[in-house]
């Protein structure tokens, strides 16, 4: 056999690996937010009232900002992978990766405001809690963990995605388009954490 | 060059398909918004949850591309989302046939001390 007929490495690397692997590690998450959502559901169903009133003091206006900076991110990461994979279309990848990473940074900007102004409004879950309604504490207690975690999962988010378009501008081999597609649906798997967060936090009951 | 076109083709292809999913995700998410506005009663939720569903449906399918991935992918999607729902059933039972005694420490603080004479 003489080196000619030698499959190439990546020919007989299984693209499917990486990917596989962050889905397995994707449906572990979906059990480590579920646990959340499902204290969300009894807390909602248990203090009705209280949740109600508790999810009128959230900003509903930064709140849709976000969701569709999220949303708006995921369809560039998208379109980033779709790039990596083009031979024609592979410069505009990290200027892509570059605008996710961005968007996502400006979400968590926000998201730091929002706090900040929960803060002062007395809407930690602490003795001086400002609204007295039954549950309406519980659901900050809540709100504050479902954020926060979400808020580190978009920060290393942001971390990654900002490593990857560096190394992709500098012609790094790791940055390969397998690997931009498995950081993008990590990405994406954030933004479908945020799709349930935004009706469950910000839209229990505009209309009261 | 037939081949770049091929590819020319694919691409241009897999980006209409996004742009479709995100202006159908942006108008998901105002239709979301105004549904919270409405009365609808326990519906406000239902409402939001099943648009919530439909636009995750959107991102798995699309951004997440199920669409074009094989057998073992779509079944670790699926387990995640099978294992929660065992979840949510089992805990669901536990919390709708359990008598609960609340602790001093469920009461908000802030209502006791109002409810103070």
């Amino acid at each position: 056999m003489n080196a000619a007929t030698l499959p190439a490495v990546d020919e007989r690397a299984d693209p499917d690996t990486g990917k596989l692997g962050m889905w397995i590690f994707l449906a572990s998450e979906v059990l480590f937010f579920g646990g959340l959502f499902i204290a969300y559901l009894y807390g909602r169903t248990t203090w009705p009232q209280g949740w109600a009133a508790a999810s009128r003091h959230t900003d509903v206006v930064l709140g849709t900002v976000n969701t569709a900076l999220l949303l708006t991110s995921s369809a560039i990461v998208a379109l980033a992978v779709a790039c990596a994979e083009d031979e024609t279309r592979q410069r505009w990848t990290a200027g892509l990766l570059w605008a996710t990473a961005t968007l996502g940074a400006a979400f968590l900007a926000i998201k730091g405001i929002e706090w900040h102004a929960d803060w002062r409004e007395h809407l930690t879950p602490t003795a001086s809690f400002a609204i007295r309604v039954a549950g309406a504490q519980q659901f900050f207690a809540l709100y504050f963990v479902m954020t926060g975690l979400h808020a580190v999962h978009m920060a290393i988010g942001v971390g990654v995605l900002a490593a990857l378009a560096h190394a992709r501008a500098h012609g790094r081999a790791w940055a390969r388009a397998h690997h931009v597609e498995v950081a993008a649906l990590y990405w994406h798997f954030v933004d479908l954490v945020w799709i349930f967060l935004y009706p469950l936090l910000y839209l229990v009951e505009r209309h009261g | 060059m037939a081949d770049d076109s091929i590819h020319s083709r694919d691409f241009n292809r897999s980006a209409r398909a996004i742009a479709a999913a995100w202006f159908a995700l942006i108008a998901l998410m105002l239709a979301s918004l105004g549904s919270a506005y409405l009365k609808l009663g326990p519906w406000n939720m239902m409402a939001g949850l099943a648009i919530a569903a439909v636009k995750s449906a959107i991102v798995a399918w699309l951004f997440m591309r199920l669409r074009e991935s094989g057998a073992l992918i779509r079944l670790v999607a699926l387990a995640g989302l099978g294992v929660w729902f065992i979840l949510l059933a089992l805990s669901g039972v536990d919390y709708e046939t359990r008598h609960v005694t609340r602790s001093t420490l469920q009461a908000p603080q802030q209502l006791q001390r109002s409810s103070a004479p």
